[in-house]
């Protein structure tokens, strides 16, 4: 069934929070990225390895360093507990399937450590769409 | 009492090409050599799972270099090798692998290589196929484009992340995260090399109109891809195999790009398969 997009954000948010992972190497983690999902966009704002915002309406100035374009198909792919194979990460979905990557890359690249992390906590939250 | 492994390590000086290596290498058993080579930008590590595999260690002389730049083995020694881009060829790496099988003095050993190791098993069974007893690529294909990135070692990134970090969904997610992990850490020690590596990988590594010069019944060619490998997807390597005469693919279920580091429990269930397939084949030669 799918989510609210505000009971979406709260749980990721949450999910990012709390993950060790990330807050083994929280600091420097801060940067924006959206989300486009198709059906829905949403903009994450990290601060040092915490949620700073979740804009689950951005408009149409609304900024971002980098963004992640699929299919709703795709993310919710993405969002299985064990997703298929080229489902199963950023570089493989953008390899072999609907994955754009776009914007500023090396931003993405300075944080991909964390951001790898963040992205796979989707299959812990499943996506709004 | 100490608990000590039975896997042991040595330096070996070769020449190749005019470069000198002193190589490092890990290795335990006895028997038929096997020779592994890891992955681009990785080092022998990766195969700390069959290095210490009794089963297979029973009857197989496991041995695991690490390439030159990686992990205990320096750049060439009697060279200025900081003032030139490093870029492996095609060439080089076949020479280096022929010249440290003879400092080794191995009889008919078994080459088996992942990702640009198995590229170079390919390249080896088109190259020397009477120096190999047979060779056993995984995660490879004739051609392997567009992993030749800057992004390797941009100097505004974090170039040790940067590596471990896309690499990582490379690997399967029902690999145990603690191999996952010590993959990763593996990647963060590389990145200097990574780029010049793949450069073989993604571009002097192309067998696509040589396919039908490797002969597999000469140099059994027994080639081995997961399911999650992205880079070098399942159907390009059955679509290798395909084309060489006598080619053999086996397809690994639930295995990423970096079968026995990510999870050596799972790979060694078709490696001994493929051990087998050789046996069967070169038994009466």
């Amino acid at each position: 069934m799918k989510q609210d997009i505000s009971s979406w954000a709260a749980k990721y948010e949450s999910l990012t929070n709390s993950d060790e992972t990330i807050a083994a190497m929280a600091k420097y983690y801060t940067c924006v990225f959206m989300f486009d999902m198709e059906q829905c966009k949403v903009i994450i704002e990290m601060h040092d390895g915490k949620v700073k915002s979740i804009n689950t309406d951005p408009g149409p100035l609304d900024a971002y360093d980098f963004a992640l374009r699929a299919s709703a198909v795709s993310w919710r792919e993405f969002s299985q507990p064990v997703p298929r194979p080229m489902f199963h990460g950023i570089w493989a979905a953008s390899f072999r399937e609907d994955l754009k990557i776009e914007g500023n890359h090396l931003i993405l690249m300075k944080n991909l450590r964390n951001f790898t992390v963040q992205f796979e906590l989707l299959r812990k939250s499943g996506v709004p769409v | 009492m100490a608990k000590h492994s039975p896997v042991t390590g040595r330096y070996v000086t070769i020449d190749v090409d005019g470069k000198e290596y002193k190589v490092f290498y890990l290795h335990n058993g006895k028997g038929q050599p096997l020779i592994c080579q890891h992955t681009a930008g990785c080092h022998n590590h990766q195969w700390r799972g069959l290095l210490e595999d009794e089963e297979i260690t029973e009857n197989y002389n496991v041995i695991a270099y690490d390439l030159p730049r990686h992990g205990k083995s320096d750049p060439p020694h009697n060279t200025e090798w900081w003032k030139e881009e490093y870029k492996l060829t095609a060439d080089h790496f076949c020479n280096f692998i022929v010249k440290l099988c003879d400092a080794l003095e191995l009889k008919d050993p078994i080459f088996m290589g992942s990702s640009f190791g198995g590229n170079v098993a390919l390249q080896l069974a088109l190259r020397h196929p009477d120096r190999f007893k047979a060779v056993i690529p995984v995660e490879a294909a004739d051609y392997a484009p567009g992993f030749y990135l800057d992004w390797w070692h941009h100097p505004h990134a974090n170039a040790a992340q940067v590596c471990g970090s896309g690499v990582w969904d490379l690997m399967a997610p029902q690999s145990p995260e603690m191999d996952r992990w010590l993959t990763w850490h593996y990647y963060t020690q590389g990145s200097e090399a990574f780029k010049g590596d793949l450069y073989f990988y993604s571009v002097d590594h192309d067998l696509r109109d040589e396919l039908r010069n490797i002969d597999g019944r000469r140099c059994p060619v027994i080639m081995m891809t997961g399911t999650y490998d992205y880079l070098t997807p399942p159907e390009a390597t059955e679509n290798t195999a395909r084309q060489i005469r006598g080619g053999v693919y086996i397809e690994m279920t639930d295995i990423g790009h970096f079968p026995m580091s990510e999870n050596h429990d799972v790979f060694r269930v078709y490696l001994k398969e493929a051990l087998r397939i050789i046996r069967e084949r070169t038994d009466n030669n």
